[in-house]
C-alpha cells in the first residue's frame, strides 16, 4: 500500500491509501472521477491516457497513466485535460483544436491537448527553426493514435498556433 | 438540460415493459470539481459562427460525454457507489465447456455475484432474435459457439476487489474444457445470387433482373456452406431463370473468344477491427422499488438496444422483469459501425438485474474489445470480367464471394448483399452474375463496419479494372470513363441510380491532376536519381450507396419568441458531427444556428403517437397498405446511425420541421412585418426568401431579423415548433396535412405542430412536448414494397490518386502525396467533410498496408490482442502535408446533402495497390500488402 498525495491542476489530493498495483488511470477515473483522461488500450500505445507531469526544475513531459502505477506519481504535480481551460475559457491550443475541427469523436483529444501543450511550453524555452517545425510537431504527436481524423487537422492546428506566435516559438 | 428523477416519457411498450430513450445530458454543475473547466453551452458555441462543432468545447475540455466516463455518483438519483462487472470468455471453441475455476479469487477478491447460463435459465431470460444463434452464456456441457463466447459474469461490490480479481484471472485462463468436439457447425447466415441481363438496346427493359424477379437464394447447402442453386430453366421459377442466365454469362466468359479479354482472378481481404478508441462499456442500475432499469450506453442503435433489453427481460420471472427501461445514450468515442447492434447493452442490463439496487459498470479493456468487438468480414472473391477488345467496353462480369461471418450472424447477410450488389462498382455492365455466401465460424463475430462489404469488393474490382486497362493498353482513367454508368443507367439489380451521376467529373479531376499527369516523369526520375527507391502512382474511383433501404428519422425544431432555436433528433453522435450538421441544415431554413441540439432523443417524440409493425425490409405491399390506414403507423420508428445516413437521412426530419415552421410561422409573420397582404402575389413567394446573418430578405424590402420575425410568429399564434417523422425506402414517404386551412404536402409521414401562444411572454426553448398537437395525414404515399429489391439507389462518388515511394531494400512504403475528390451534394459542415475524407484516407491506408488479424485461435478471440499486435495508421503513415482533398460543389444551391462517410475510404485501398503495381510490376491480390510481402517480391 502507498499513501498517495498528489497535486492535480493546482489542487492537492490525498492522503489516500492505495494499492501499489493501482494504475494511475484508475486512480484518476475511479477514485477521483476525473474522466477527462481516457482509457484506450492499457499498453501505452494510443496515449489517450497521457497527462502532463510538471517537474520541480520547470520542465514538463507527458506520461501515460494506463500502465504506470499511481504510486509512481505520488508527490508529483500533474495537469490533466480538466486543468487547461481557466475560468471557463479554453486555452489557445484548445481553441485552435476546436476552430480547426481537429477532432471528430474526441476520445483522443485529451492526450493531444496535453502533448501539444508540453510542446508549446518546450518551444517557448527553446524555439525551433522554421525548417524543422513540421518534423518537431510530428515527433511530438506521433505517439498518439487517432482513428477518426487522419491526424492532418491536429497537425495543422498545432502549426498554426506556433506560427501565430512565431516570435515565441520559432527561431 | 438537467436530468432529474423525473417520470420518463413513455416511448412505447415492448414485451410488457415501458421503454424510453434519451440523450445522456446530466447536470452541468455537479458537486465535485471535475467539471470546473466545463464552460457549458452558454459561454461559447463555436458552431454559431461556423468555427467549430457544436460539441467542440465539451470535447476539448474533457467533459463527461462518453458511456465510459459515467459512474453512479454522476447520475442523479442513483446510489452513489459503482460496482464493477467482468465477463469471463471462452478462448476455446472446439471443446466442451465444463465450468470455471474461481478458486484463486478468495477472500476480498471473491466476487459478490457470479452469473452463468443456469442463472439466466432460472430467471427466464430470453435471447433477442438478432443474437439468438448462441446462448448469452455458454452453458456447461456445450461447446462455445465462437472464440470469446461469454461463459460467466462476475460482479464485485467494490472497485478494488474487481481490479485485483481481473489481474488474478489474467493468466492462466480460469475456464475449463473437456471433450474435443471440433467447432460447432450451424447453417450459413445468408446466401444470394444476383443476375442481370440488360435489354439488347439502351433503354430496353432488362431480359432478367433482381428488380423484376426478386432476390434469389440457394435451394439448399452442401456441407453446411456450399450453396446449391436451382437447376437452370429459362421458363422456370425466378431462381431457375437466374441460374439459366447466370450460367450463360459464365459460359460466355469461359469461351475462348479472341475478341474478348477475360480476366479471372481471386482476391482476398483480411479481418479488420474498427479500433474505435473508446472500448465498449455501460453502467446500469435496477431499482427494485420502482422496478425501473436505467442504462447508460454508447451505441449507434439506441432504439434497437432498448428494445433488445426489453425482449431479454420481457419474459423474466418475478424480480428479473422491470416495469420500465430507460436508456441514456452517451456520445461515442468512435463507432464506424462497430457499435451498431452489439451484445454489450444486453450484458450491461444483466449485470444490473442480477445485482439489484446497486449500479454496476461493465467495461471492456482493449484485450476484451479485440476479443469481442464486431469485426469487418474477410472476403474471398473469385471474379471474372470480359472486355470487348475493340471497344474497351466491359461486356460481362461474374463473381463468387465467400465471407466468414464469425460466431453470431449480426449483419452478415446484409453485408453479403451490399457487397454483392456493389460488385460492379460504378460501371455499366450489361451481363452480371454475382453469388455470395456468408458462413458461420468460430471466429469473433463480424458485422457492420464502415464500407459494409464494399471496401472488399471494390478493392478487388478496381485492381481488376486496372489490370484490364493495362492488358488493353488503355489509359486506366479513360478505361473507367468508357465504362462508367451514366445518369439514369441501370444498376446490377435493375434499378436506376437516383440523381445525377458525377463520375465523369470525378474522373476528369483525377485525369487532370498533376499527380496523374506527372506519373511517368516521377517514376523515371526516381529510377535515375534516387537509387533504391521505386516510385509508383495509382488511381481508383468508386461509388458507394448511402442508406439501408429502410431509414427512419425523427426530429423536432422549436423557435422561441427571442429567436432561440432548439433541435432534437434521434440520431447519435460518434464523431460525425451530426449535431452540427443538423444545426446547419436547419439554419438555412429558419435563419440561425441552433442554440441547443440534443441527440438520441428517441423518447422526445411521444406527441406523434407513432406505431409500427412488420419488418420494413420485407413487409408485403398488402400488409403495408393495410397498416398505413392508421394515421399513426410508420414503417419504422427510428433507425440506427450507420450506413452514411447522417447527412441525407438523419437531418431530413429536422429540415422538414424547419420548413413547416418557416412556411406557417415565420413567413406569415414576416409578411405582417413587411405589410404584405395575403392577396399580394409575393405572399406565396416564400421560395424567393433568403436568410443572411440571421436576417430574412426578399428583393425590394428591408431585411428582418430572426428575433423580430420569431416574436411576431409567436404573437400571431403561428407555428413556432414542429415535430416530424420521415421514412425512406429509396425514396421518401410523402404525405399531406391540413395546416392553417391549407393542404401541405411534404416528404414526411407524421407531423405535430405547436403554435405561439399569442403573447410575447410565451414559453421559450421548452423542454417538454406536451403542447405539440399531432395532425392526421390526409393522404400517404409510402415507397412500394418492391423497392426492397433495390441494391444501390443513392450513391456518392469518390476518386483517389496516390503516389508512393517504396524502399527496395526494406519494402517499406511511404505515401508521398495523394489526392481525393468526392461529391456529396450540399456539404452541411464542409470542414467535417474534409476531416472525414482525411480520416477515411487513413483508414484506407490501414486496410491496404497494415491491419490484419488471424481469424481463429491465434487471433483476437484468444484475448491476447492489443495495439502491439494490431497495427493502425499513425501520423507518420500519412502524407500530412501532401494530402489534397477536394469536394465538388453541389450541382444546385438547394441540392440535398448526400452520405459520404464510407465512400471516401474505399478508393484509397485499390489506389495504393495499383500504385504498388506501377512501382514494382507486381499485382497483389490480397490485403494487406505488408512490408514483408513487398520485400519478398523486390528481391
Amino acid at each position: 500500500m502507498t499513501t498517495m498525495r498528489i497535486t492535480i491542476n493546482g489542487k492537492a489530493y490525498g492522503p489516500t491509501e492505495i494499492r501499489d498495483e493501482l494504475s494511475m488511470n484508475d486512480y484518476l477515473r475511479e477514485y477521483l472521477g476525473l474522466t477527462g483522461t481516457k482509457f484506450g488500450c492499457g499498453m501505452a500505445q494510443c496515449l489517450s491516457c497521457a497527462v502532463i507531469v510538471d517537474n520541480p526544475d520547470g520542465s514538463s513531459q507527458t506520461m501515460p497513466t494506463c500502465i504506470v502505477p499511481a504510486k509512481n506519481f505520488a508527490g508529483k504535480s500533474i495537469r490533466t485535460i480538466e486543468g487547461h481551460a481557466q475560468n471557463g475559457q479554453p486555452s489557445v491550443l484548445q481553441k485552435a483544436f476546436v476552430e480547426h475541427f481537429s477532432f471528430q469523436c474526441g476520445y483522443c483529444t485529451a492526450g493531444f491537448v496535453n502533448e501539444g501543450q508540453v510542446l508549446l511550453e518546450r518551444l517557448a524555452k527553446k524555439p525551433v527553426a522554421r525548417a524543422d517545425l513540421d518534423k518537431t510537431i510530428q515527433e511530438a504527436l506521433n505517439g498518439h493514435i487517432c482513428r477518426c481524423t487522419g491526424y492532418v487537422k491536429y497537425h495543422e492546428a498545432m502549426r498554426d498556433v506556433i506560427l501565430a506566435d512565431a516570435k515565441r516559438y520559432v527561431s | 438540460m438537467e436530468l432529474s428523477r423525473r417520470e420518463f416519457v413513455k416511448l412505447m411498450t415492448s414485451s410488457g415493459i415501458a421503454l424510453s430513450v434519451s440523450h445522456a445530458t446530466f447536470a452541468q454543475t455537479p458537486a465535485f470539481a471535475t467539471r470546473e473547466t466545463l464552460p457549458g453551452r452558454q459561454s461559447w458555441n463555436p458552431a454559431a459562427t461556423g468555427v467549430g462543432r457544436i460539441d467542440g468545447l465539451a470535447k476539448v475540455t474533457g467533459a463527461k460525454l462518453y458511456a465510459s466516463d459515467f459512474r453512479a455518483a454522476d447520475l442523479p438519483g442513483w446510489p452513489a457507489n459503482t460496482s464493477h462487472a467482468m465477463l469471463i470468455r471462452a478462448t476455446d471453441a472446439t471443446h466442451v465447456f465444463t465450468g470455471i475455476d474461481l478458486s484463486r479469487l478468495s477472500g476480498a477478491l471473491k466476487p459478490s455475484r457470479v452469473v452463468t447460463a443456469a442463472d439466466l435459465a432460472t430467471a427466464g431470460i430470453r435471447v433477442p432474435a438478432f443474437y439468438a444463434q448462441a446462448d448469452l452464456f455458454c452453458p456447461v456441457g456445450k461447446t462455445p459457439l465462437y472464440l470469446g463466447h461469454p461463459v460467466a459474469l462476475l460482479i464485485f461490490e467494490q472497485f478494488d476487489a474487481f481490479d485485483q480479481a481481473r489481474m488474478a484471472l489474467r493468466d492462466p485462463s480460469c475456464v475449463n474444457y473437456g471433450q474435443e468436439t471440433g467447432a460447432v457447425a450451424i447453417a450459413p447466415f445468408g446466401a444470394y445470387r444476383f443476375v442481370r441481363v440488360a435489354g439488347s438496346t439502351p433503354g430496353a427493359p432488362d431480359v432478367y433482373s433482381p428488380m423484376q424477379a426478386g432476390w434469389v437464394t440457394p435451394r439448399r447447402f452442401l456441407n453446411m456452406d456450399l450453396p446449391v442453386w436451382a437447376p437452370a430453366n429459362q421458363k422456370g421459377p425466378a431462381d431457375a431463370q437466374a441460374s439459366f442466365y447466370g450460367e450463360q454469362i459464365r459460359a460466355g466468359l469461359a469461351a475462348n473468344n479472341p475478341d474478348q479479354l477475360v480476366l479471372d482472378r481471386e482476391f482476398q481481404t483480411q479481418s479488420i477491427d474498427p479500433m474505435f478508441l473508446e472500448p465498449e462499456s455501460g453502467i446500469a442500475w435496477y431499482d427494485p422499488k420502482s422496478k425501473s432499469l436505467e442504462l447508460v450506453v454508447g451505441v449507434q442503435s439506441p432504439m434497437e438496444a432498448t428494445e433488445s433489453v426489453a425482449y431479454l427481460l420481457g419474459n423474466a420471472r418475478g424480480s428479473f422483469k422491470p416495469a420500465l427501461i430507460h436508456t441514456h445514450c452517451a456520445y461515442m468515442g468512435g463507432g464506424f459501425g462497430g457499435r451498431d447492434h452489439t451484445t454489450m447493452p444486453l450484458y450491461v442490463a444483466l449485470a444490473a438485474m442480477f445485482y439489484p439496487n446497486r449500479p454496476v459498470r461493465l467495461a471492456n479493456n482493449r484485450y476484451e474489445q479485440f476479443q469481442s468487438g464486431i469485426k469487418r468480414h474477410p472476403f474471398k472473391m473469385r471474379s471474372r470480367m470480359g472486355v470487348d477488345r475493340a471497344t474497351g467496353k466491359i461486356r460481362a462480369f461474374a463473381a463468387d464471394h465467400r465471407l466468414d461471418g464469425g460466431g453470431l450472424a449480426n449483419f452478415s447477410a446484409q453485408v453479403a448483399t451490399v457487397g454483392a450488389t456493389a460488385a460492379i462498382g460504378m460501371y455499366d455492365i450489361p451481363k452480371v452474375d454475382v453469388s455470395t455466401v456468408v458462413f458461420h465460424s468460430r471466429a469473433v463475430t463480424a458485422g457492420s463496419m464502415r464500407g459494409y462489404g464494399t471496401t472488399q469488393v471494390l478493392t478487388a474490382l478496381e485492381v481488376l479494372i486496372d489490370e484490364a486497362a493495362a492488358a488493353l493498353r488503355l489509359d486506366p482513367i479513360e478505361f473507367r470513363r468508357r465504362n462508367a454508368l451514366p445518369t439514369n443507367g441501370q444498376t446490377m439489380a435493375g434499378n436506376a441510380l437516383i440523381g445525377v451521376t458525377r463520375t465523369d467529373e470525378v474522373l476528369a479531376k483525377l485525369a487532370n491532376h498533376p499527380i496523374w499527369q506527372d506519373r511517368a516523369t516521377e517514376r523515371a526520375r526516381a529510377l535515375q536519381q534516387r537509387a533504391g527507391i521505386l516510385v509508383g502512382t495509382g488511381v481508383a474511383c468508386v461509388n458507394k450507396d448511402f442508406g439501408t433501404g429502410a431509414d427512419a428519422c425523427l426530429a423536432s425544431v422549436e423557435v422561441s419568441p427571442e429567436g432561440r432555436i432548439t433541435i432534437r433528433s434521434d440520431a447519435v453522435e460518434m464523431g460525425t458531427a451530426i449535431g452540427t450538421a443538423l444545426a446547419n441544415r436547419v439554419a438555412a431554413i429558419i435563419g440561425g444556428v441552433a442554440d441547443e441540439v440534443a441527440m438520441a432523443q428517441v423518447d422526445a417524440f411521444a406527441p406523434l403517437g407513432l406505431v409500427t409493425s412488420g419488418d420494413p425490409f420485407s413487409i408485403t405491399q398488402a400488409a403495408q397498405d393495410a397498416a398505413s390506414r392508421n394515421p399513426r403507423w410508420v414503417a419504422e420508428i427510428s433507425s440506427p446511425s450507420s450506413a452514411s445516413v447522417g447527412a441525407h437521412f438523419s437531418t431530413h426530419a429536422a429540415f422538414e420541421a424547419a420548413r413547416v415552421i418557416f412556411r406557417f410561422g415565420l413567413w406569415p409573420a414576416a409578411l405582417d412585418l413587411w405589410g404584405i397582404a395575403k392577396t399580394d402575389p409575393r405572399a406565396r413567394q416564400w421560395d424567393t426568401a433568403r436568410w443572411q446573418q440571421r436576417k430574412l430578405a426578399i428583393p425590394g424590402l428591408p431585411p428582418l431579423d430572426l428575433a423580430s420575425v420569431a416574436a411576431k410568429a409567436h404573437a400571431r399564434g403561428g407555428v413556432t415548433a414542429a415535430m416530424v417523422h420521415g421514412f425512406n425506402r429509396w425514396s421518401w414517404t410523402n404525405a399531406s396535412f391540413k395546416i392553417a386551412g391549407e393542404t401541405y404536402t411534404a416528404d414526411i409521414d407524421a407531423l405535430a405542430v405547436r403554435t405561439g401562444t399569442g403573447t410575447a411572454k410565451a414559453r421559450s426553448g421548452s423542454t417538454t412536448s406536451d403542447r405539440f398537437v399531432p395532425l392526421n395525414r390526409t393522404s400517404i404515399n409510402i415507397p412500394p414494397a418492391i423497392n426492397e429489391r433495390i441494391g444501390v439507389a443513392y450513391a456518392s462518388t469518390c476518386g483517389t490518386l496516390v503516389r508512393i515511394e517504396i524502399e527496395r531494400a526494406t519494402g517499406s512504403v511511404r505515401i508521398a502525396n495523394a489526392y481525393s475528390v468526392a461529391e456529396c451534394g450540399q456539404p452541411l459542415v464542409p470542414e467535417v467533410v474534409v476531416g472525414q475524407m482525411q480520416g477515411g484516407f487513413a483508414m484506407g491506408v490501414g486496410q491496404a498496408l497494415l491491419e490484419t488479424m488471424p481469424l481463429y485461435e491465434d487471433g483476437p478471440g484468444n484475448g491476447k490482442w492489443n495495439l502491439g499486435e494490431y497495427v493502425v495508421p499513425r501520423a507518420t503513415d500519412m502524407p500530412l502535408n501532401g494530402l489534397e482533398i477536394e469536394v465538388l460543389p453541389p450541382l444546385k444551391p438547394d441540392d440535398p446533402p448526400k452520405g459520404m462517410a464510407e465512400v471516401v475510404m474505399i478508393p484509397v485501398i485499390p489506389a495504393i495497390l495499383n500504385a504498388i503495381y506501377d512501382a514494382t510490376g507486381h499485382r497483389f491480390q490480397s490485403l494487406p500488402v505488408t512490408q514483408a510481402m513487398l520485400k519478398g517480391v523486390l528481391k
